[in-house]
Order: structure tokens, then C-alpha cells, then sequence
């Protein structure tokens, strides 16, 4: 038989239940006028009755839902075709019994429908209809406030899942919902998918749950149950799609406030709005738990300013409806924020906002969960390591690692189009990613940097440097457990010092490139500022932000022009000594801010669960790399305060010196890697003769030597020869002093 | 064919209830217009603070002309409560037929063949049809007058809105499309009907 | 009233009083209802003038270069219209000076049931006559009823002279209709005077018990 064209129904048969077929079909399948048919659909099934098209055409088919599975609520899929083995004659005999629960439009109808009434009116609704258990009947069609019926159950016979419902049949209603709620549990099963949150939605699902679900228990207790949870945390970390996942999870409905919504340009017009909207919520929770979300709460609710402005009024209003609530309204308001402190005072106390559930940037492992769950879904490479990637990713909230997914699976695409044919996502494509989607944590940073990779190798000589400071910022990261063994702690901060132009700077870029994290770098013209208080919130606002996507460097280049010392005499009040005593709390304050909360205070165990290897050496790594590593660099360490110098602040102090033979040796070599060098030039005598010379010095020696020899050949020489080394070095004089160099080896402390 | 003059019948029938239907439909009109007037003036009164008007020399004025207006609008609701049964027997005189039209013809369905019961002429529409037809019209009836009672028994005295915007909403549920989708099919079968 | 008064023929004195008075309240109130229906005819057309009228105001608050040539109808047809307003008006104090007639007749009448009361009293002592005037009312609730009616209906013309002095100056909506409801509504005249109305022809024979 051939296939069948699914058509849009005429508008004439809307609520008639008819499927329209060709008269051929119908005799084929033995069905008569009327007959009630089955019909399969990707997605569920509908019950409705056959009749002849009026064109009497075939191979086209028409329905009316009138009766279908859950599956179909949201209606048919356009341009499908049907097979006729899809289409299944369903006797029906006349049902005595049916059970059913009606799903109404609004609450004032629920409300002020008498039960007797309603039955009635059902009842004439379903005179006729071939129902089937388990189906929905659509009501929509007689435009009234009921608008489906759900059939639960159908007698008398147990074997018989479908049948017709005439006068005489018996109708039991057992229950009656709102659309909203209906809805709501229909879309229970498809939750959106939610990585490394997993403690946080356990303690919110739990605050739901125990209010909402058993109040008897907590007035027992006398207990009263928390009324509202304020969720912390920056932007892009997922506090939306958390609420709506547990709210789902938990089977409530869910009542959203969006700001601009409430405000409203009238007077008294957003506090009018906002009493309708707990109205609502309140009618919600009539019929099952609820939550009120509002949505950026600090928009809303500002704190109060002296003048009487609107914001003020709704603030007001806010509060006094929270503290209206009595403790028969079963529904909790979350709200969302990520400037806590621009929030209302008033609004943070017990009573209103009992609870404030933090949510920071996403730790190591919660960002692997993330990218595991993000990835879930996408065809990814199996090489590509997903630890590997929470690494790298530093700084990334959930919504920057949807948008690297996003443009992974894009360039792949782009690729794929290309012609490589294979459609598969690979490491390749996220490190590309990574380019176009940067940390939101650092977005408008001010010491963000964009750093050209710099490997150790490009660095010649200060061997010993290098290891010292590998061992202080790379092996805390990459080897954790080794310190945790040795109950070694990793230093807070690294100091580096010597005379200028010996490689300081490139050090540090060298480090941050092998460590893999953040990196922000600052000097004293980024803090400038006339207003006073101004720099010292910029470094302060720096340090949070190089918290929030911990493990990061920062780099405080020349560090001397930023922070004075208090003892050399000058005025007690200047910027320096205030940016000396901010920088001094926040590398060694008392704690954190309750606001900076990242994951879960977790404390490494000797007897875990059984984790895998490099699970726990993920674990090892997000513990002990919580901290902000600061390094910062001078050449004048006399002038720094001492209080600055003690352990626990930079307690690492390294003295990068000016290179020796075996150095100068070596940043030569590194130098003219690149360069065509004559056969005849001797590195090891121009390393002799360049005492005193530093390492830029000798760069630049080169590129001397080199200038020169364009010069001599024209533009076409091909080689630079000793000669040109030679001249060079006469033309040059060192940048440092003997007396320089034994003034910086009496030791800064 | 008995089918055939039983269809004849219920189509007799059916044009003699549209009558019937529309007569009371228009007093039902006029009931739902003095309503909303009613309403209309409990509006008023409610908008109106007496205390500011010449009438404050009667503080129990309020009290006493809502009472009136209320019992006037039950009174009216009664009345119009009244014309639904009147209503409710057109359907449900129109509802018997049909499913007796029906019922009939699944009892004589195993000798009727499809194809016979979807050969029309240029007279006479097909047995399909005309059963379709009755159907429908059935379905419109037993809809208008399941959206009106509903309209009815919901409406709240209480609730000023509802009771001013009354007759709009009676006036929305007519539906003149469905009315004259079966007039028109009363007019294709007058031939059917006439011949006996 | 042929009928009550071929009934009535044979009974005299203060029985034949009070059923003749019970006669005159039903007919007081056939006027009044009368009355009240031609004044709220009147009332109505009162308010769509006014509300004619200031519909038809705004155009000519700004005159502009065209409507100005036309100005001079527009103020004859302005005091046309007053002068219609002022007629409907008239012909509604009338109404109303009818209602204080008819109110007029009931004080007497109330006043005669008083008399009755009192002649019983002098005649019979404070406790009355032995047996009713008519089936079983006391000469007492003759008068309590006829009371109640006369304060309703007074009552009722205070409101209706004071929505007559009022319902031509008034340009709320609102309040029109509220004067407009307050005429046809009756809010002083319950269904209860109705009633009372009913008992009273009842117990006095003119309607079969």
C-alpha cells in the first residue's frame, strides 16, 4: 500500500475526532463510518474515528487530535508520512465507568467551580468520544476554561484499554489541575543536563523538598520553614538553569520574575505587578509546591537610598509580602544575584531570604563534570581528554564552557564542509575554541594579559633560577601529591630581583606558560589613579578576580614604583603605603569573603572511595591550587618593605643575576638560533668579552652585529661574521656596574 | 432504504430546532443586554463614592441600591437559566436523532457497502455525507449550548467585570459560520427532504 | 374597586374605613409606579442630552479658521439644545410635584389610620376592640404597616427631588448612571413595601385569601 501524506485537518472537523482516509484504505483495513481507528505517530499515538475524505481521494490522511497520548501535547510534527500498517482498527465497546482528571485554564475557574458543576459540564464534553486509557482528551475546541481531560482509568472490562463514552457511563473526577501545572509535569523528563553542581542542588533540592513536602514534620519540630534562598554568585555560572533543574527534579511549578517585567512606568503600577505575581505563586502552591524565582534580584531591589524613589517603594513592597506570607502559603522564593551587596539589607535577613547558597566559579573537577556533561551529547574525539581540558580552561564559568563547546563543535563543522569528512569533534577544535572564548571571570580584568608563549628553552642560562622557579609554581601544579606527602606547603609568593634587563620578566612569562593557569599581570600606570581609594579597590577587585579563577598568577612587574615601604621616609599616607597594606591583607588576610565561596570545602582523605588514579590527582590538584600565586619582580630590592618579604607573604625571594661566562654562552646561542652565523665567529670569546653585559644587552649585541653587517654588505649579505660581533661590542658599553651588581648581593632581607 | 428516510427525518427535524434555537437564542439576547446593563450600573455605583455627591444625605443609599440591582440581576440570571432548559431540549432533541440515525445504521452497516454509501448524484448527496453532516450539526449544538451554560453558571454577581462584559462574551459565543454552514446544508438537501 | 365596594356595601364604619384607605394605597401606589416610569423616561432622555452635549463640545473649545464661519449655528444649536434640556427638565419637576401629591394623600391617609386608632382607643379602652375590623389584624398593625409605607415612599421622593435638582449638572458618567439606577431602582421602595402592600389588601378583603 502506498504511503500516506499527513495533512493539516480541515477547520470544519476540528473536535470532531474524525480521521479522514480514502474510502479505499477504509475498506481495506474493514473499518465502517465511524469506526474508531488507532493511530501510531512518532512520538504517541491518537484514537480517532474513520471516515471517507469528501474528495474521496486516497493516499492522504487527516486527523483530528481529539484523543492521544501524553507524547502528542505539543501537537503534530509538519510533512510526515504515515504507513498504512501505522493505522490500527481498535474495536471499542460502551464503557460504564471512567476516571478521569480534568486540567482547567486558570485557578479562579478551579476555584469557584462547584465539583457538581464541573462533572456535569465534563460529562456533556465527553458524551461521544473515543477515549483510551491513559490518553489525553483535548477540550480546546469548545473554548471554554477546561481545556483537556485526562483519562486515568476506564471499566468495567480490564482487559479493554479503550472505549466510548456514552450518557450512561459513570464519570469519576479525581482530580483537577491547571494547565500550568500539567505542563509543568510534562516536562518533568526533559530536565536540562547540569554538571558539577551537584552539592549545591542536593542542599537546595533538600530546602525544597522538607518545607514543601513534609510540613507536618518541621511544625512538629516548631520548626518554621525557610521562606527564601538567596543564590550568590558570578554571572554565567548556571544559578538560572539551577533552579529550574531542581524545580523540575522536585515536581513543583515554577513562577519566574524577570526584572523588567515587575517595573512599570505608572506610579504604583510594579508594586501592583509584583502583588500579582505572588497572588499567582500563592494560587500555584494551591495545588502543589511552588517557587517564586526572581530573577537578578539586585535589579529589582537595590539597596534604599535616601530619596524616595520607586525603588524604595518596591523594596518595600517586596518586604512586606514576604513577611506576609503565612505559613500556610506552601511556596519559597529563590532569588538570584551576583552583586550581593548591592542587594537591600533589609531583604538579607532571617525571615525573608533565610538562606544564601553561594555558587563560585567552577572548581577543576566541577569543570570536568561540566565538560563531561556538555560533551554528552556532542560527537567527541575519544583522545580528547576532558581533564586535560578542565585544566586549561581556568576562569571558565559554565556558560563560557557551553559557548567553547559550541565553538568547537562549529569549527569542526567548518571543517567537515571543508571536506575532511569525518565529523568528529577533536582536541584540536577546542584548542581553537579557547582562542574566541575567553574566562568571563577576567572579561574587563585589568591586569588581563595576552601572553605569547614563552618555553623555558627560549631562556639561556640561570639554570639554577629556573629550577627554583619551577619548583616554586610549576611542581605545586603538576605534582601535588609529592607536596602533600612532604606536608610541604607551596609558597604564597615568589620574588625575583637583580639588575635590569636580566630576563626577570621573561621568567615569569615562561612559568605561567608551562603552568597552564591564569594569568594576569599588573604594573604601577594599571592602578594609577587620581581619585583617591580608586587603586587601592583596583588591586583589591584584581586579587578577587585572580581568586575567582584560581589557581592564577599574578604578576606585579616592577613592583617597587607600586608599593612603597613604609620605613624610607615618606608620607605615612601616600598611595603606596595604602596599595602596600591592601596588598599585604589580601595575600595574607584572614580569609575570603563569603561572596568568593568556590565548590565545596573539601579535605583530602587517606581513605577515599575508590577513585581513579588521575581522578585523585585532579582532587590533589584543586585542593592545594586554591590559592593566588603572586610573583612579582624589582630591581630595587632595598626599597620594598620588609613587612612584604616575611614567609607567608613573598616568601620566596630569588636573585636572578647577571649572566656569567656560562650564561652569556648560552643566551648567545639562543640569540643567533636564528641568525646565519659565519663559520668563523666564536661565541665563547665574545661571551668572555662581554662582562657585565645583561641578557638584553646581548640581544641587542646581535642584533647590532646583524644591522651591521647589512650595512657593510648592502641588503645582500648572507652571514654576519665575527668581525661584525667585534665592532659591535667596541661601539656598545654595558648596561650594569660592577658596583651595581655588589650592591644587589647583600641580601634585600 | 430506511437509513435514507430515516436521515430524511433528522434533517426535518433539524431545520425545524434551528428555528426554535434562534428564536430563543434572541431573547436570551436581550436577557444577557439588560444584564450587562445591570451590570453596568453596579460599575457605576462602585466607581462612585456618594460621599462626595449630593446624595450623601443618604449614607444608606449604597447599601440599599446594590441590593436592588442584585435582586434584579438574579431575577434576570433566573430567567435566562430558564431559556438554557428550553435550549438544552433543541440539543437534546437533535442529539437523540442523531445518535438514532446513527445507531441504525451500525446495525445495518454489515450489508451496506462503503462505496455505495459514498456515490453521490447531483441531487442527492451520499449517505456518508449526509451522516457527517448530522453529526456535525449535532456537535455544533451540543458545543454552543455546552459554552453558554458554562458562561452561565460560572458568571459571579460578585465579580463587576464578569457581569458589565457579560453580553460581550454571550455575543462572542455565537459562532455564524457554524450557523450557516448548516443552513447551507439544509439548502443542498431541500431537494432530499422535499421527495418522499 | 366595583367589586370591593359592592362587597364591602354592607360593612359600615370604621371596618368600611380602613378598607376603602387599603383601596387608596394600592391606587396611590399604581400612580406612583406610573410616575416613576414616565420620570425615568425623562431622566434618560436628560442624560444622552447632556451627554450629546458634551460630546459636541470639544470641536468648538478650539474654533478653528473653518468652524469659525459656522460658529453662529453652533451656538444656536447650543442654545437650541438648552433649551431643550430645560424643557425635559420642567416636564420632570412635574413628575416629581405629582409624586409630592401622591405623597401628600398617603401622609393623610396615614393620618386618618391614626384617627381610627385613636377613636378605638377613647371607644374601647388602650387594649382595643374585642374583635379584628377585618380577619385578624389589630387596629394597631393597620397603622404600623401604613406607616412603614409612608416612610418609604417619603423617603424615596427626598432621593427623587434631590436626583431631579442634580441629574442635569452632573457630567460623570458614573454618577449619572447611579442617579439614573437610583430613579428606576427605587432604592427606598424594598419589595417588602410590596409585600406590605399585598397583606394589607389581603387582611381587608380585596384580594381572595
Amino acid at each position: 500500500m502506498p504511503p500516506l501524506r499527513l495533512l493539516s485537518v480541515d477547520p470544519s472537523d476540528r473536535g470532531s475526532q474524525r480521521c479522514r482516509l480514502g474510502p479505499g484504505l477504509m475498506s481495506t483495513l474493514g473499518l465502517r463510518l465511524g469506526s474508531p481507528l488507532l493511530v501510531s505517530l512518532p512520538g504517541g499515538s491518537c484514537l480517532c474515528t474513520a471516515w471517507p475524505r469528501p474528495d474521496l481521494a486516497e493516499g492522504f490522511i487527516q486527523m483530528d487530535l481529539k484523543c492521544f497520548s501524553p507524547g502528542l501535547t505539543s501537537g503534530l510534527p509538519a510533512h510526515l508520512t504515515l504507513d498504512p500498517v501505522q493505522l490500527s482498527p481498535l474495536p471499542c465497546s460502551k464503557l460504564k465507568r471512567v476516571k478521569v482528571t480534568v486540567i482547567v485554564q486558570s485557578h479562579d475557574f478551579k476555584k469557584h467551580t462547584h465539583s457538581s458543576l464541573l462533572h456535569e459540564f465534563v460529562k456533556d464534553m465527553l458524551r461521544g468520544v473515543y477515549v483510551h486509557r491513559e490518553y489525553v482528551v483535548n477540550m480546546e475546541d469548545f473554548n471554554t476554561d477546561i481545556r483537556y481531560v485526562r483519562i486515568v482509568w476506564v471499566g468495567p472490562d480490564p482487559a479493554a484499554a479503550a472505549g466510548v463514552i456514552t450518557s450512561k457511563t459513570a464519570l469519576e473526577i479525581i482530580e483537577v489541575q491547571t494547565v500550568q501545572h500539567y505542563k509543568s509535569l510534562l516536562l518533568k523528563e526533559v530536565a536540562p543536563p547540569l554538571g558539577g553542581l551537584e552539592e549545591v542542588t542536593a542542599s537546595l533540592r533538600e530546602m525544597l523538598q522538607l518545607p514543601l513536602f513534609y510540613p507536618s514534620t518541621l511544625t512538629s519540630l516548631g520548626v518554621s520553614c525557610p521562606r527564601g534562598v538567596l543564590l550568590v554568585g558570578p554571572p554565567g555560572v548556571g544559578k538560572t538553569l539551577l533552579v529550574r533543574r531542581v524545580v523540575m527534579e522536585v515536581g513543583a511549578s515554577l513562577v519566574v520574575v524577570r526584572g523588567p517585567e515587575v517595573v512599570g512606568s505608572r506610579p504604583g503600577e510594579s508594586e501592583e505587578t509584583l502583588r500579582a505575581v505572588f497572588e499567582n505563586a500563592r494560587s500555584a502552591a494551591e495545588e502543589g509546591p511552588c517557587v517564586l524565582f526572581l530573577d537578578e534580584l539586585d535589579s529589582l531591589f537595590p539597596r534604599r537610598s535616601g530619596s524616595s524613589s520607586a525603588e524604595n517603594r518596591l523594596v518595600a513592597q517586596l518586604l512586606t509580602l514576604m513577611d506576609g506570607m503565612s505559613r500556610s502559603d506552601r511556596f519559597l522564593i529563590i532569588g538570584a544575584t551576583n552583586r550581593p551587596d548591592s542587594l537591600d539589607p533589609a531583604l538579607r535577613r532571617p525571615g525573608r531570604f533565610d538562606r544564601e547558597v553561594i555558587i563560585g566559579a567552577p572548581t577543576l573537577l566541577q569543570r570536568k563534570a561540566i565538560l563531561t556533561v556538555l560533551c554528552e551529547r556532542m560527537p567527541v574525539c575519544p583522545t580528547v581528554n576532558m581533564a586535560e581540558l578542565a585544566q586549561i580552561t581556568t576562569g571558565y564559568v559554565g556558560a563560557d564552557l557551553s559557548a567553547l563547546c559550541r565553538e568547537a563543535a562549529m569549527h569542526a563543522l567548518r571543517e567537515n564542509i571543508k571536506g575532511s569528512g569525518q565529523q568528529l569533534v577533536e582536541m584540536k577544535h577546542f584548542q581553537e575554541g579557547l582562542k574566541a572564548v575567553g574566562p568571563s571571570c577576567l572579561r574587563g580584568s585589568l591586569g588581563r594579559t595576552d601572553l605569547s608563549p614563552v618555553l623555558w628553552e627560549q631562556i639561556g642560562g640561570l639554570e639554577e633560577v629556573k629550577t627554583k622557579l619551577r619548583q616554586s609554581i610549576e611542581w605545586p601544579m603538576r605534582h601535588p601529591e609529592a607536596f602533600v606527602r612532604l606536608g610541604l606547603r607551596r609558597p604564597r609568593g615568589v620574588l625575583l630581583y637583580g639588575p635590569p634587563g636580566c630576563a626577570k620578566t621573561t621568567l615569569v612569562k615562561a612559568a605561567a606558560t608551562s603552568s597552564h593557569c591564569a594569568f594576569l599581570s599588573v604594573s604601577g600606570a594599571d592602578l594609577y589613579s587620581p581619585y583617591v581609594g580608586d587603586s587601592e579597590k583596583a588591586l583589591a577587585q584584581l586579587f578577587q578576580q585572580a581568586r575567582a579563577c584560581a589557581p592564577c598568577l599574578l604578576f606585579l612587574d616592577e613592583i617597587d614604583t607600586l608599593i612603597g615601604s613604609r620605613s624610607d621616609g615618606g608620607a605615612p599616607n601616600s598611595v603606596q603605603t595604602r596599595l602596600l597594606s591592601v596588598l599585604l591583607n589580601e595575600m595574607d588576610g584572614i580569609g575570603l569573603k563569603t561572596v568568593e565561596r568556590r565548590g565545596t570545602e573539601r579535605i583530602l582523605q587517606a581513605e577515599g572511595v575508590e577513585q581513579s588514579h588521575t581522578d585523585e590527582e585532579l582532587e590533589c590538584q584543586e585542593v592545594c591550587n586554591k590559592d593566588v600565586m603572586v610573583v612579582a619582580a624589582t630591581n630595587r630590592p632595598s626599597s620594598l618593605d620588609s613587612a612584604l618579604l616575611r614567609p607567608g607573604r613573598l616568601d620566596h625571594v630569588i636573585y636572578v643575576p647577571p649572566p656569567d661566562l656560562q650564561a652569556r654562552l648560552a643566551i648567545l646561542k639562543v640569540c643567533t638560533k636564528s641568525m646565519p652565523v659565519d663559520s668563523d665567529v666564536r661565541l665563547e670569546e665574545l661571551a668572555a668579552s662581554t662582562e657585565l653585559y645583561s641578557g638584553a644587552d646581548l640581544e641587542n649585541l646581535c642584533k647590532e652585529a646583524a644591522l651591521l653587517a647589512l650595512l657593510e654588505e648592502n641588503m645582500e649579505a648572507s652571514s654576519i661574521r665575527h668581525t661584525h660581533f667585534l665592532q659591535s661590542i667596541s661601539k656598545m658599553s654595558p648596561s650594569l656596574t660592577a658596583q651595581q651588581i655588589s650592591a644587589y648581593l647583600l641580601s634585600p632581607q | 432504504m430506511s437509513l435514507q428516510g430515516a436521515l430524511r427525518r433528522s434533517f426535518l427535524l433539524l431545520q425545524e430546532q434551528q428555528g426554535v434555537w434562534g428564536s430563543i437564542l434572541q431573547e436570551c439576547d436581550s436577557l444577557a443586554e439588560s444584564l450587562g446593563n445591570l451590570g453596568e450600573q453596579m460599575g457605576g455605583l462602585a466607581r462612585v463614592r456618594l460621599s462626595d455627591t449630593p446624595l450623601r444625605v443618604f449614607p444608606d443609599l449604597q447599601e440599599r441600591l446594590r441590593f436592588q440591582l442584585v435582586q434584579e440581576a438574579d431575577l434576570l440570571l433566573q430567567r435566562l437559566r430558564g431559556r438554557m432548559s428550553d435550549l438544552q431540549s433543541v440539543r437534546d432533541s437533535i442529539s437523540n436523532q442523531a445518535s438514532a440515525v446513527l445507531l441504525l445504521y451500525e446495525d445495518a452497516a454489515d450489508t451496506l457497502d462503503l462505496a455505495a454509501l459514498s456515490r453521490r448524484s447531483s441531487v442527492v448527496p451520499s449517505a456518508a455525507d449526509m451522516l457527517e453532516w448530522l453529526q456535525d450539526a449535532e456537535r455544533y449544538y451540543r458545543q454552543q449550548f455546552l459554552q453558554r451554560k458554562i458562561l452561565l453558571q460560572t458568571l459571579r454577581l460578585e465579580d463587576l467585570s464578569q457581569v458589565e462584559g457579560f453580553p460581550q462574551r454571550w455575543k462572542t459565543l455565537e459562532s455564524p459560520d457554524s450557523e450557516q454552514r448548516i443552513t447551507d446544508t439544509l439548502c443542498r438537501l431541500s431537494f432530499f427532504m422535499e421527495s418522499q | 374597586m366595583t367589586s370591593s365596594n359592592t362587597k364591602f356595601s354592607a360593612v359600615t364604619g370604621s371596618s368600611r374605613k380602613v378598607a376603602d384607605n387599603a383601596a387608596d394605597w394600592h391606587n396611590l401606589m399604581v400612580r406612583w409606579d406610573k410616575l416613576n416610569g414616565r420620570g425615568f423616561q425623562l431622566a434618560t432622555n436628560i442624560v444622552n442630552m447632556r451627554r450629546s452635549q458634551t460630546d459636541r463640545r470639544p470641536p468648538d473649545d478650539v474654533p478653528s479658521a473653518s468652524t469659525s464661519q459656522s460658529f453662529l449655528p453652533v451656538v444656536q444649536q447650543h442654545t437650541a439644545a438648552a433649551a431643550d434640556l430645560q424643557e425635559e427638565c420642567s416636564k420632570l419637576q412635574a413628575v416629581v410635584d405629582q409624586m409630592v401629591v401622591v405623597v401628600e394623600k398617603m401622609e393623610r391617609l396615614t393620618a386618618v389610620q391614626k384617627g381610627l386608632q385613636d377613636l378605638e382607643e377613647f371607644q374601647f379602652g388602650p387594649e382595643g376592640r374585642a374583635s379584628p375590623l377585618c380577619h385578624s389584624w389589630r387596629t394597631r398593625e393597620f397603622v404600623d404597616s401604613a406607616q412603614v409605607l409612608l416612610a418609604a415612599f417619603s423617603q424615596e421622593l427626598k432621593l427623587k427631588q434631590v436626583v431631579l435638582q442634580e441629574l442635569a449638572h452632573t457630567a460623570s458618567a458614573d454618577l449619572q448612571l447611579v442617579y439614573l439606577s437610583c430613579w428606576l431602582h427605587q432604592p427606598y421602595i424594598p419589595p417588602q413595601s410590596r409585600l406590605t402592600l399585598e397583606a394589607l389588601l389581603l387582611e381587608t378583603g380585596h384580594r381572595p385569601l
